[in-house]
Protein backbone atom coordinates (compact mmCIF):
# COMPACT_ATOMS: atom_id res chain seq x y z
CA UNK A 1 0.00 0.00 0.00
CA UNK A 2 2.78 2.28 1.00
CA UNK A 3 4.66 1.67 -2.32
CA UNK A 4 1.42 2.43 -4.53
CA UNK A 5 0.41 5.96 -2.59
CA UNK A 6 4.68 7.29 -2.48
CA UNK A 7 4.39 6.75 -6.17
CA UNK A 8 1.04 8.08 -6.43
CA UNK A 9 1.84 11.45 -4.42
CA UNK A 10 5.05 11.28 -6.26
CA UNK A 11 3.42 11.35 -9.92
CA UNK A 12 1.17 14.46 -8.62
CA UNK A 13 4.17 15.87 -7.08
CA UNK A 14 6.45 16.09 -10.30
CA UNK A 15 3.43 17.09 -12.46
CA UNK A 16 2.50 19.76 -10.18
CA UNK A 17 5.87 21.24 -10.55
CA UNK A 18 6.37 20.51 -14.16
CA UNK A 19 2.82 22.09 -14.54
CA UNK A 20 4.20 25.30 -13.81
CA UNK A 21 7.80 24.95 -16.06
CA UNK A 22 7.39 26.72 -19.14
CA UNK A 23 10.52 25.36 -20.43
CA UNK A 24 9.31 21.88 -21.47
CA UNK A 25 6.56 23.18 -23.39
CA UNK A 26 6.98 21.89 -26.96
CA UNK A 27 6.45 23.90 -30.31
CA UNK A 28 4.09 23.80 -32.87
CA UNK A 29 2.52 21.10 -34.45
CA UNK A 30 4.49 18.71 -31.83
CA UNK A 31 3.19 20.54 -28.67
CA UNK A 32 -0.31 19.32 -31.02
CA UNK A 33 0.77 16.13 -31.48
CA UNK A 34 1.19 15.56 -27.74
CA UNK A 35 -1.86 17.65 -26.75
CA UNK A 36 -4.08 15.06 -29.02
CA UNK A 37 -2.42 11.75 -27.78
CA UNK A 38 -3.13 13.23 -24.05
CA UNK A 39 -6.22 14.22 -25.36
CA UNK A 40 -7.03 10.12 -26.59
CA UNK A 41 -5.50 8.95 -23.21
CA UNK A 42 -7.66 11.14 -20.90
CA UNK A 43 -10.65 10.28 -23.32
CA UNK A 44 -10.03 6.95 -22.98
CA UNK A 45 -9.14 6.22 -20.24
CA UNK A 46 -12.75 6.17 -17.76
CA UNK A 47 -14.11 3.52 -20.65
CA UNK A 48 -11.04 1.52 -20.50
CA UNK A 49 -11.42 1.06 -16.72
CA UNK A 50 -14.83 1.05 -16.84
CA UNK A 51 -14.48 -2.16 -19.56
CA UNK A 52 -11.52 -4.11 -17.10
CA UNK A 53 -14.21 -3.05 -14.08
CA UNK A 54 -16.71 -4.71 -16.37
CA UNK A 55 -14.52 -7.57 -17.51
CA UNK A 56 -13.63 -8.41 -13.78
CA UNK A 57 -17.32 -8.41 -12.80
CA UNK A 58 -17.75 -11.08 -16.08
CA UNK A 59 -14.83 -13.18 -14.99
CA UNK A 60 -14.76 -13.30 -10.80
CA UNK A 61 -18.06 -12.38 -9.34
CA UNK A 62 -20.76 -13.66 -12.02
CA UNK A 63 -21.29 -17.21 -11.78
CA UNK A 64 -20.21 -19.34 -14.74
CA UNK A 65 -23.19 -20.24 -16.65
CA UNK A 66 -25.23 -16.72 -15.68
CA UNK A 67 -25.26 -15.41 -19.47
CA UNK A 68 -25.05 -18.60 -20.93
CA UNK A 69 -27.98 -20.46 -19.64
CA UNK A 70 -29.71 -17.42 -21.56
CA UNK A 71 -29.14 -17.75 -24.56
CA UNK A 72 -30.52 -19.61 -27.76
CA UNK A 73 -28.40 -22.69 -28.24
CA UNK A 74 -28.36 -22.35 -32.29
CA UNK A 75 -25.53 -20.05 -33.04
CA UNK A 76 -26.82 -17.57 -35.43
CA UNK A 77 -29.65 -16.69 -33.20
CA UNK A 78 -26.93 -16.72 -30.24
CA UNK A 79 -24.77 -14.44 -32.32
CA UNK A 80 -27.81 -11.92 -33.06
CA UNK A 81 -28.69 -12.02 -29.06
CA UNK A 82 -24.94 -11.49 -27.88
CA UNK A 83 -25.03 -8.73 -30.64
CA UNK A 84 -27.50 -7.03 -28.39
CA UNK A 85 -26.21 -6.77 -24.80
CA UNK A 86 -25.00 -3.18 -25.84
CA UNK A 87 -28.21 -2.13 -25.50
CA UNK A 88 -27.46 -2.47 -21.79
CA UNK A 89 -24.08 -1.51 -21.95
CA UNK A 90 -23.15 2.40 -21.96
CA UNK A 91 -19.46 1.44 -22.89
CA UNK A 92 -17.39 2.89 -25.99
CA UNK A 93 -15.61 0.78 -28.03
CA UNK A 94 -12.36 0.77 -26.22
CA UNK A 95 -14.14 -0.31 -22.72
CA UNK A 96 -15.76 -3.09 -25.31
CA UNK A 97 -12.18 -4.55 -25.71
CA UNK A 98 -11.42 -5.74 -22.00
CA UNK A 99 -15.68 -6.90 -21.76
CA UNK A 100 -15.28 -9.00 -24.85
CA UNK A 101 -11.58 -10.32 -23.88
CA UNK A 102 -13.52 -11.45 -20.47
CA UNK A 103 -16.17 -13.23 -22.29
CA UNK A 104 -14.25 -15.43 -24.29
CA UNK A 105 -12.30 -16.11 -21.18
CA UNK A 106 -15.84 -16.95 -19.46
CA UNK A 107 -16.48 -19.40 -22.58
CA UNK A 108 -17.82 -17.38 -24.84
CA UNK A 109 -16.36 -18.50 -28.48
CA UNK A 110 -13.75 -16.15 -30.35
CA UNK A 111 -16.54 -15.05 -33.64
CA UNK A 112 -19.39 -14.76 -30.25
CA UNK A 113 -17.05 -12.03 -28.58
CA UNK A 114 -16.09 -10.56 -31.57
CA UNK A 115 -20.03 -9.94 -32.71
CA UNK A 116 -20.38 -8.50 -29.33
CA UNK A 117 -17.29 -6.24 -29.54
CA UNK A 118 -18.87 -4.91 -33.35
CA UNK A 119 -21.98 -4.04 -32.25
CA UNK A 120 -22.10 -3.03 -28.78
CA UNK A 121 -20.30 0.61 -29.21
CA UNK A 122 -23.25 1.33 -31.88
CA UNK A 123 -26.34 -0.09 -30.04
CA UNK A 124 -25.16 1.26 -26.70
CA UNK A 125 -28.13 4.08 -25.28
CA UNK A 126 -25.41 6.73 -25.55
CA UNK A 127 -24.94 6.12 -29.10
CA UNK A 128 -28.35 6.01 -29.68
CA UNK A 129 -29.40 9.23 -28.13
CA UNK A 130 -26.31 11.27 -29.30
CA UNK A 131 -27.13 10.10 -33.10
CA UNK A 132 -31.10 10.75 -32.56
CA UNK A 133 -30.38 14.70 -31.18
CA UNK A 134 -27.68 15.08 -34.46
CA UNK A 135 -29.85 13.64 -36.71
CA UNK A 136 -33.33 12.85 -35.79
CA UNK A 137 -34.74 10.52 -37.94
CA UNK A 138 -33.53 12.35 -41.48
CA UNK A 139 -32.11 10.87 -44.42
CA UNK A 140 -32.21 7.72 -42.36
CA UNK A 141 -29.07 8.25 -40.59
CA UNK A 142 -30.11 6.80 -37.46
CA UNK A 143 -31.86 3.70 -38.81
CA UNK A 144 -29.07 2.93 -40.74
CA UNK A 145 -26.38 3.03 -38.09
CA UNK A 146 -28.31 0.63 -35.79
CA UNK A 147 -29.56 -1.62 -38.61
CA UNK A 148 -25.86 -1.32 -40.16
CA UNK A 149 -23.86 -2.41 -37.45
CA UNK A 150 -25.92 -5.24 -36.29
CA UNK A 151 -25.86 -6.25 -39.69
CA UNK A 152 -21.83 -6.03 -40.12
CA UNK A 153 -21.22 -7.41 -36.67
CA UNK A 154 -23.81 -10.55 -37.35
CA UNK A 155 -22.06 -10.95 -40.52
CA UNK A 156 -18.48 -10.63 -39.49
CA UNK A 157 -19.18 -13.15 -36.73
CA UNK A 158 -21.04 -15.59 -38.99
CA UNK A 159 -17.85 -15.50 -41.59
CA UNK A 160 -15.25 -15.92 -38.64
CA UNK A 161 -17.36 -18.73 -37.01
CA UNK A 162 -16.29 -20.84 -40.70
CA UNK A 163 -12.93 -20.24 -39.30
CA UNK A 164 -12.03 -23.95 -38.91
CA UNK A 165 -9.66 -22.93 -35.42
CA UNK A 166 -11.19 -20.02 -34.41
CA UNK A 167 -8.58 -20.18 -30.85
CA UNK A 168 -6.11 -19.74 -34.02
CA UNK A 169 -7.42 -15.98 -34.71
CA UNK A 170 -6.02 -14.61 -30.81
CA UNK A 171 -3.02 -13.59 -29.98
CA UNK A 172 -0.51 -16.40 -28.45
CA UNK A 173 -0.47 -13.98 -25.12
CA UNK A 174 -4.17 -13.92 -25.19
CA UNK A 175 -4.80 -17.75 -26.17
CA UNK A 176 -2.57 -18.79 -23.34
CA UNK A 177 -4.27 -16.76 -20.88
CA UNK A 178 -7.71 -18.28 -21.52
CA UNK A 179 -5.85 -21.81 -21.83
CA UNK A 180 -4.60 -21.09 -18.04
CA UNK A 181 -8.15 -19.67 -17.30
CA UNK A 182 -9.43 -22.85 -17.65
CA UNK A 183 -7.06 -24.67 -15.29
CA UNK A 184 -7.94 -24.31 -11.37
CA UNK A 185 -6.10 -22.04 -9.53
CA UNK A 186 -6.54 -21.08 -5.26
CA UNK A 187 -7.49 -17.58 -5.55
CA UNK A 188 -10.11 -15.23 -3.54
CA UNK A 189 -12.46 -13.32 -5.55
CA UNK A 190 -11.08 -10.12 -4.61
CA UNK A 191 -7.57 -11.40 -5.47
CA UNK A 192 -8.97 -12.44 -8.63
CA UNK A 193 -10.17 -9.70 -9.17
CA UNK A 194 -6.94 -7.22 -8.49
CA UNK A 195 -5.07 -10.16 -10.79
CA UNK A 196 -7.75 -8.96 -13.84
CA UNK A 197 -7.15 -5.79 -13.36
CA UNK A 198 -3.49 -5.97 -13.71
CA UNK A 199 -3.54 -8.96 -16.36
CA UNK A 200 -6.10 -6.39 -18.55
CA UNK A 201 -4.12 -3.02 -17.69
CA UNK A 202 -1.04 -4.40 -18.39
CA UNK A 203 -2.19 -5.68 -21.92
CA UNK A 204 -4.53 -2.68 -22.54
CA UNK A 205 -2.75 0.38 -20.96
CA UNK A 206 0.92 0.38 -23.86
CA UNK A 207 -1.82 -0.16 -26.79
CA UNK A 208 -4.13 3.50 -25.41
CA UNK A 209 -0.76 4.83 -24.74
CA UNK A 210 0.91 3.66 -28.59
CA UNK A 211 -2.30 3.96 -30.57
CA UNK A 212 -3.15 7.68 -29.06
CA UNK A 213 0.52 8.74 -30.16
CA UNK A 214 -0.19 7.10 -33.63
CA UNK A 215 -3.79 8.82 -33.78
CA UNK A 216 -2.13 12.09 -32.44
CA UNK A 217 0.42 11.65 -35.47
CA UNK A 218 -1.55 11.47 -38.10
CA UNK A 219 -4.18 13.84 -36.98
CA UNK A 220 -1.51 16.65 -37.55
CA UNK A 221 0.11 14.67 -40.45
CA UNK A 222 -3.16 14.74 -42.97
CA UNK A 223 -4.39 17.95 -44.24
CA UNK A 224 -8.56 17.17 -43.26
CA UNK A 225 -9.38 20.16 -46.14
CA UNK A 226 -8.15 17.39 -48.53
CA UNK A 227 -10.89 14.66 -47.24
CA UNK A 228 -13.54 17.26 -46.88
CA UNK A 229 -12.73 18.51 -50.79
CA UNK A 230 -14.21 14.82 -51.73
CA UNK A 231 -17.66 15.39 -49.57
CA UNK A 232 -19.96 16.11 -52.90
CA UNK A 233 -19.42 12.58 -55.02
CA UNK A 234 -21.30 9.35 -53.88
CA UNK A 235 -18.38 7.35 -53.72
CA UNK A 236 -15.33 9.17 -52.79
CA UNK A 237 -17.30 11.16 -49.92
CA UNK A 238 -17.44 7.62 -48.55
CA UNK A 239 -13.82 6.50 -49.18
CA UNK A 240 -13.32 10.17 -47.64
CA UNK A 241 -15.23 9.49 -44.65
CA UNK A 242 -13.78 6.04 -43.60
CA UNK A 243 -10.47 7.57 -44.03
CA UNK A 244 -11.78 10.39 -41.65
CA UNK A 245 -13.07 8.03 -38.94
CA UNK A 246 -10.20 6.10 -39.47
CA UNK A 247 -7.82 8.76 -38.61
CA UNK A 248 -10.08 10.76 -35.95
CA UNK A 249 -10.50 7.85 -33.52
CA UNK A 250 -13.34 9.75 -31.40
CA UNK A 251 -15.60 7.51 -29.19
CA UNK A 252 -18.94 6.36 -30.63
CA UNK A 253 -21.19 7.91 -28.35
CA UNK A 254 -20.21 11.47 -29.38
CA UNK A 255 -18.96 10.75 -33.04
CA UNK A 256 -22.74 11.88 -34.23
CA UNK A 257 -21.97 15.59 -32.82
CA UNK A 258 -18.17 15.54 -34.28
CA UNK A 259 -19.81 14.68 -37.69
CA UNK A 260 -22.67 16.95 -37.93
CA UNK A 261 -21.12 19.87 -39.16
CA UNK A 262 -20.05 18.07 -42.56
CA UNK A 263 -23.44 16.77 -43.23
CA UNK A 264 -24.13 19.97 -44.76
CA UNK A 265 -20.94 18.61 -47.41
CA UNK A 266 -21.64 14.78 -47.11
CA UNK A 267 -24.05 12.79 -48.54
CA UNK A 268 -26.08 10.88 -46.15
CA UNK A 269 -24.91 7.66 -46.84
CA UNK A 270 -21.21 8.93 -46.36
CA UNK A 271 -22.57 9.70 -42.89
CA UNK A 272 -23.66 6.18 -41.98
CA UNK A 273 -20.41 5.14 -43.12
CA UNK A 274 -18.26 7.25 -41.26
CA UNK A 275 -20.92 6.46 -37.97
CA UNK A 276 -21.11 2.60 -38.80
CA UNK A 277 -17.59 2.19 -40.08
CA UNK A 278 -15.70 4.17 -36.80
CA UNK A 279 -16.67 2.98 -33.78
CA UNK A 280 -15.27 -0.74 -35.08
CA UNK A 281 -12.36 0.12 -37.22
CA UNK A 282 -9.63 2.96 -36.30
CA UNK A 283 -6.26 3.81 -35.05
CA UNK A 284 -7.01 3.57 -31.91
CA UNK A 285 -9.18 0.55 -32.25
CA UNK A 286 -6.64 -1.25 -34.54
CA UNK A 287 -4.35 -0.80 -31.60
CA UNK A 288 -6.41 -1.77 -28.53
CA UNK A 289 -7.61 -5.66 -30.32
CA UNK A 290 -4.22 -6.22 -31.59
CA UNK A 291 -4.06 -7.08 -27.74
CA UNK A 292 -6.37 -10.02 -28.58
CA UNK A 293 -6.36 -10.65 -31.99
CA UNK A 294 -3.87 -11.89 -34.93
CA UNK A 295 -2.75 -9.33 -37.51
CA UNK A 296 -3.91 -11.24 -39.86
CA UNK A 297 -7.72 -11.41 -38.28
CA UNK A 298 -7.45 -7.65 -38.30
CA UNK A 299 -7.17 -7.06 -41.68
CA UNK A 300 -9.53 -9.45 -42.76
CA UNK A 301 -11.93 -7.58 -40.24
CA UNK A 302 -10.90 -4.60 -41.49
CA UNK A 303 -11.49 -5.60 -45.10
CA UNK A 304 -14.67 -6.67 -44.80
CA UNK A 305 -16.03 -3.90 -42.54
CA UNK A 306 -15.00 -1.17 -45.09
CA UNK A 307 -16.73 -3.05 -47.80
CA UNK A 308 -20.10 -3.84 -45.84
CA UNK A 309 -20.12 0.12 -44.73
CA UNK A 310 -19.01 1.24 -47.93
CA UNK A 311 -22.14 -0.78 -49.59
CA UNK A 312 -24.47 0.14 -46.56
CA UNK A 313 -22.87 4.10 -47.67
CA UNK A 314 -23.63 3.33 -51.04
CA UNK A 315 -27.43 2.26 -50.76
CA UNK A 316 -28.38 4.88 -48.83
CA UNK A 317 -26.46 7.91 -51.13
CA UNK A 318 -28.26 6.13 -54.00
CA UNK A 319 -31.93 5.71 -52.29
CA UNK A 320 -31.79 8.00 -50.13
CA UNK B 1 13.10 -8.77 -15.03
CA UNK B 2 11.02 -8.95 -17.77
CA UNK B 3 8.01 -10.85 -16.98
CA UNK B 4 7.94 -8.76 -13.80
CA UNK B 5 8.26 -5.51 -15.79
CA UNK B 6 5.35 -6.73 -18.40
CA UNK B 7 3.02 -7.70 -15.39
CA UNK B 8 3.53 -4.18 -13.94
CA UNK B 9 3.76 -2.05 -16.57
CA UNK B 10 -0.06 -1.86 -16.85
CA UNK B 11 -0.70 -0.80 -13.50
CA UNK B 12 2.31 1.91 -13.94
CA UNK B 13 0.90 3.51 -16.90
CA UNK B 14 -3.05 3.22 -15.47
CA UNK B 15 -1.18 5.03 -12.17
CA UNK B 16 0.55 8.08 -14.27
CA UNK B 17 -2.94 8.37 -16.81
CA UNK B 18 -4.48 8.71 -13.64
CA UNK B 19 -2.01 10.95 -11.73
CA UNK B 20 -2.19 13.48 -14.67
CA UNK B 21 -5.87 13.21 -14.66
CA UNK B 22 -6.46 14.08 -11.64
CA UNK B 23 -4.21 16.82 -11.24
CA UNK B 24 -5.57 18.26 -14.04
CA UNK B 25 -9.07 17.90 -12.72
CA UNK B 26 -7.87 19.79 -9.64
CA UNK B 27 -5.95 22.59 -11.65
CA UNK B 28 -9.35 22.96 -13.45
CA UNK B 29 -7.47 22.54 -16.59
CA UNK B 30 -8.92 19.45 -17.74
CA UNK B 31 -11.46 21.10 -20.10
CA UNK B 32 -8.04 21.28 -22.18
CA UNK B 33 -8.57 17.90 -23.28
CA UNK B 34 -11.68 17.19 -22.66
CA UNK B 35 -16.01 18.97 -23.36
CA UNK B 36 -16.51 19.71 -19.37
CA UNK B 37 -19.85 17.38 -19.16
CA UNK B 38 -16.83 14.40 -18.95
CA UNK B 39 -15.08 15.95 -16.26
CA UNK B 40 -16.91 14.57 -13.65
CA UNK B 41 -17.45 11.06 -15.02
CA UNK B 42 -13.29 10.97 -15.92
CA UNK B 43 -12.41 11.83 -12.27
CA UNK B 44 -14.85 9.50 -11.04
CA UNK B 45 -13.46 6.47 -13.20
CA UNK B 46 -9.80 7.74 -12.30
CA UNK B 47 -11.05 7.56 -8.84
CA UNK B 48 -11.64 3.91 -9.32
CA UNK B 49 -8.85 2.95 -10.86
CA UNK B 50 -6.47 4.35 -8.21
CA UNK B 51 -8.27 2.39 -5.81
CA UNK B 52 -7.44 -0.59 -8.15
CA UNK B 53 -3.84 0.23 -8.97
CA UNK B 54 -3.26 0.95 -5.52
CA UNK B 55 -4.60 -2.37 -4.28
CA UNK B 56 -3.08 -3.99 -6.75
CA UNK B 57 0.25 -2.94 -5.25
CA UNK B 58 -0.23 -3.43 -1.61
CA UNK B 59 -2.28 -7.23 -2.18
CA UNK B 60 0.41 -7.86 -5.31
CA UNK B 61 -2.17 -10.86 -6.29
CA UNK B 62 -0.35 -14.03 -7.34
CA UNK B 63 -0.43 -14.40 -11.23
CA UNK B 64 -2.35 -17.04 -13.14
CA UNK B 65 -0.79 -16.70 -16.37
CA UNK B 66 1.42 -19.27 -17.98
CA UNK B 67 5.24 -17.75 -18.23
CA UNK B 68 5.76 -16.12 -20.87
CA UNK B 69 9.17 -16.33 -23.27
CA UNK B 70 9.54 -14.07 -25.89
CA UNK B 71 12.34 -14.88 -28.72
CA UNK B 72 13.34 -12.11 -31.23
CA UNK B 73 11.62 -10.24 -32.87
CA UNK B 74 8.75 -10.59 -30.30
CA UNK B 75 11.32 -9.29 -27.98
CA UNK B 76 12.08 -6.35 -29.86
CA UNK B 77 8.46 -5.52 -30.57
CA UNK B 78 8.06 -5.83 -26.78
CA UNK B 79 10.71 -3.26 -25.92
CA UNK B 80 9.77 -0.93 -28.52
CA UNK B 81 6.07 -0.93 -26.65
CA UNK B 82 7.62 -0.36 -23.38
CA UNK B 83 9.55 2.43 -24.54
CA UNK B 84 6.91 4.14 -26.75
CA UNK B 85 4.85 3.84 -24.32
CA UNK B 86 6.99 4.81 -21.39
CA UNK B 87 7.51 8.28 -22.95
CA UNK B 88 4.20 8.96 -23.43
CA UNK B 89 3.85 7.88 -19.77
CA UNK B 90 6.72 10.66 -19.21
CA UNK B 91 5.27 13.72 -21.58
CA UNK B 92 1.75 13.16 -19.46
CA UNK B 93 3.75 13.85 -16.15
CA UNK B 94 5.92 16.57 -17.65
CA UNK B 95 4.79 18.61 -20.53
CA UNK B 96 2.85 21.79 -19.61
CA UNK B 97 -0.50 21.02 -20.53
CA UNK B 98 -2.35 23.75 -23.44
CA UNK B 99 -4.32 23.79 -25.90
CA UNK B 100 -4.05 23.00 -29.65
CA UNK B 101 -2.27 25.63 -31.21
CA UNK B 102 -2.77 27.76 -34.82
CA UNK B 103 -0.91 25.03 -36.86
CA UNK B 104 -3.77 23.14 -36.34
CA UNK B 105 -6.76 25.55 -36.73
CA UNK B 106 -4.61 26.11 -40.17
CA UNK B 107 -3.95 22.35 -41.16
CA UNK B 108 -8.16 21.97 -40.55
CA UNK B 109 -9.61 24.21 -42.73
CA UNK B 110 -10.27 27.48 -40.74
CA UNK B 111 -11.22 29.53 -43.82
CA UNK B 112 -13.40 26.60 -45.30
CA UNK B 113 -14.87 25.51 -41.82
CA UNK B 114 -18.66 24.86 -41.19
CA UNK B 115 -18.46 25.05 -37.43
CA UNK B 116 -21.76 26.44 -36.04
CA UNK B 117 -23.10 27.46 -39.36
CA UNK B 118 -26.69 27.15 -37.91
CA UNK B 119 -25.68 28.75 -34.01
CA UNK B 120 -27.42 32.25 -35.53
CA UNK B 121 -29.83 33.31 -37.88
CA UNK B 122 -29.70 36.58 -39.67
CA UNK B 123 -33.34 36.93 -39.36
CA UNK B 124 -33.20 36.56 -35.54
CA UNK B 125 -30.17 38.95 -35.01
CA UNK B 126 -31.35 41.90 -37.54
CA UNK B 127 -32.95 43.63 -34.95
CA UNK B 128 -31.24 42.16 -31.88
CA UNK B 129 -30.17 44.52 -28.94
CA UNK B 130 -26.94 45.54 -27.94
CA UNK B 131 -26.73 43.25 -24.73
CA UNK B 132 -27.36 39.64 -26.90
CA UNK B 133 -24.76 41.19 -29.52
CA UNK B 134 -22.26 41.79 -27.23
CA UNK B 135 -22.41 38.12 -25.88
CA UNK B 136 -21.71 36.60 -29.51
CA UNK B 137 -18.25 34.60 -29.85
CA UNK B 138 -16.57 34.02 -32.68
CA UNK B 139 -18.84 31.06 -33.51
CA UNK B 140 -21.65 33.16 -34.02
CA UNK B 141 -20.33 35.91 -36.23
CA UNK B 142 -18.65 33.31 -38.45
CA UNK B 143 -22.26 31.95 -38.78
CA UNK B 144 -23.88 35.06 -39.54
CA UNK B 145 -20.91 36.13 -42.38
CA UNK B 146 -21.68 32.49 -43.96
CA UNK B 147 -25.44 33.99 -44.47
CA UNK B 148 -24.84 37.18 -45.74
CA UNK B 149 -22.15 39.45 -46.65
CA UNK B 150 -24.46 42.50 -46.75
CA UNK B 151 -22.39 45.71 -45.19
CA UNK B 152 -25.79 47.12 -43.85
CA UNK B 153 -26.39 44.30 -41.85
CA UNK B 154 -23.21 44.88 -39.66
CA UNK B 155 -23.99 48.89 -39.48
CA UNK B 156 -24.48 49.72 -36.04
CA UNK B 157 -22.91 45.88 -35.07
CA UNK B 158 -20.30 46.13 -32.56
CA UNK B 159 -18.54 42.65 -31.90
CA UNK B 160 -16.72 42.18 -28.80
CA UNK B 161 -15.31 38.54 -29.09
CA UNK B 162 -11.70 36.94 -28.16
CA UNK B 163 -9.59 33.99 -29.74
CA UNK B 164 -6.09 33.45 -30.49
CA UNK B 165 -4.21 34.45 -33.81
CA UNK B 166 -4.41 32.24 -36.46
CA UNK B 167 -2.14 33.83 -39.72
CA UNK B 168 -3.79 34.10 -43.54
CA UNK B 169 -2.31 32.62 -46.57
CA UNK B 170 -3.85 35.22 -48.87
CA UNK B 171 -2.51 38.77 -46.86
CA UNK B 172 -0.43 37.89 -44.11
CA UNK B 173 0.53 41.37 -43.37
CA UNK B 174 -2.49 42.71 -43.15
CA UNK B 175 -4.99 40.25 -41.89
CA UNK B 176 -5.24 37.02 -39.49
CA UNK B 177 -7.76 35.14 -38.40
CA UNK B 178 -9.39 35.49 -34.61
CA UNK B 179 -10.01 31.77 -33.93
CA UNK B 180 -11.54 29.76 -31.53
CA UNK B 181 -12.18 25.29 -31.81
CA UNK B 182 -15.09 23.82 -30.84
CA UNK B 183 -15.28 20.27 -28.97
CA UNK B 184 -18.11 17.83 -28.94
CA UNK B 185 -16.13 15.32 -26.65
CA UNK B 186 -12.42 16.11 -26.90
CA UNK B 187 -9.56 17.73 -28.08
CA UNK B 188 -9.38 14.86 -31.15
CA UNK B 189 -12.50 16.06 -32.59
CA UNK B 190 -11.70 20.25 -31.84
CA UNK B 191 -12.97 22.31 -35.18
CA UNK B 192 -11.63 25.35 -35.39
CA UNK B 193 -13.49 28.31 -36.70
CA UNK B 194 -12.53 32.39 -36.85
CA UNK B 195 -13.24 35.56 -37.87
CA UNK B 196 -10.66 37.18 -40.36
CA UNK B 197 -9.22 40.81 -38.96
CA UNK B 198 -8.12 43.61 -40.99
CA UNK B 199 -4.86 45.45 -38.95
CA UNK B 200 -2.15 46.55 -40.96
CA UNK B 201 1.03 45.23 -39.56
CA UNK B 202 -0.22 43.68 -36.79
CA UNK B 203 2.45 41.30 -36.67
CA UNK B 204 4.81 43.96 -34.98
CA UNK B 205 2.75 43.98 -32.01
CA UNK B 206 0.85 40.50 -31.35
CA UNK B 207 2.64 36.95 -32.25
CA UNK B 208 0.42 34.10 -33.73
CA UNK B 209 -1.32 31.71 -31.42
CA UNK B 210 -1.55 35.05 -29.01
CA UNK B 211 -5.04 35.18 -27.25
CA UNK B 212 -6.13 39.06 -27.87
CA UNK B 213 -9.20 40.54 -27.26
CA UNK B 214 -11.16 42.41 -30.04
CA UNK B 215 -13.82 45.38 -30.70
CA UNK B 216 -14.80 46.55 -33.84
CA UNK B 217 -17.24 46.37 -36.47
CA UNK B 218 -17.45 44.27 -39.93
CA UNK B 219 -16.57 46.48 -42.79
CA UNK B 220 -15.62 45.74 -46.51
CA UNK B 221 -12.41 44.10 -46.83
CA UNK B 222 -9.87 47.15 -47.55
CA UNK B 223 -7.37 44.24 -48.67
CA UNK B 224 -6.24 44.28 -52.42
CA UNK B 225 -5.03 40.92 -51.92
CA UNK B 226 -7.71 39.48 -50.05
CA UNK B 227 -11.15 38.17 -51.90
CA UNK B 228 -13.01 37.91 -48.52
CA UNK B 229 -16.07 40.56 -48.56
CA UNK B 230 -16.18 41.41 -44.70
CA UNK B 231 -13.36 41.58 -42.30
CA UNK B 232 -13.19 42.36 -38.70
CA UNK B 233 -11.72 46.07 -38.04
CA UNK B 234 -10.48 46.74 -35.00
CA UNK B 235 -11.29 49.93 -32.67
CA UNK B 236 -9.00 48.16 -29.43
CA UNK B 237 -7.48 45.25 -29.89
CA UNK B 238 -5.52 43.87 -26.37
CA UNK B 239 -3.81 40.49 -25.13
CA UNK B 240 -5.40 38.60 -22.40
CA UNK B 241 -4.77 35.69 -21.20
CA UNK B 242 -5.66 32.37 -21.85
CA UNK B 243 -9.44 32.11 -21.41
CA UNK B 244 -10.13 29.23 -18.30
CA UNK B 245 -12.27 27.66 -20.79
CA UNK B 246 -10.48 27.71 -24.22
CA UNK B 247 -12.64 25.75 -26.64
CA UNK B 248 -16.51 27.09 -27.30
CA UNK B 249 -19.08 23.93 -26.81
Amino acid sequence: MAIGTLGVVGLLGLRAFTGQLGILGVPGLGQDLLTLATSVIIESLPFVVLGIVLSIVVQAWLPDNFLMRYLPHRPVFRRAAISLFGIALPVCECGNVPLARGLILKGFSVPEAMTFLLAAPIINPITIITTYQAFGLDDGILVGRILGGLAIANIVGWLFSLHPQPPAMLTDRFAAQCSSNSSHHRQSRSEKSLDIFMRESSVLMPAVFIGSLIAGAIQVAVPRDVLVSLGGNPLWSILAMMLLAFVISVCSSVDAFFILPFASTFMPGSIVTFLVFGPIIDIKMLAIMRTTFTAKVLVQLSLVVALMSAFIGLVINYVA
Amino acid sequence: MWPSLRRWWGVILILTAVSATVWLAATQQLVLYIHPRYVVFTVVMAAIALVLGVLSLAVRPMSTDEPETRRGWSRVVGGLALLVSGAVAISLVIVPPTTLSSATASQRDIVGSTVGSDSQNVDDVANADDELIASFTVVDWSSLLRQTSDPSFYTNKTADVVGFITASDDDPANIFYLSRFTVTCCAVDAQPTGVAVYAPDWANDFDVDEWVEITGSFEVNPSSRSDLPLVLVPETMTAVERPSEPYLY
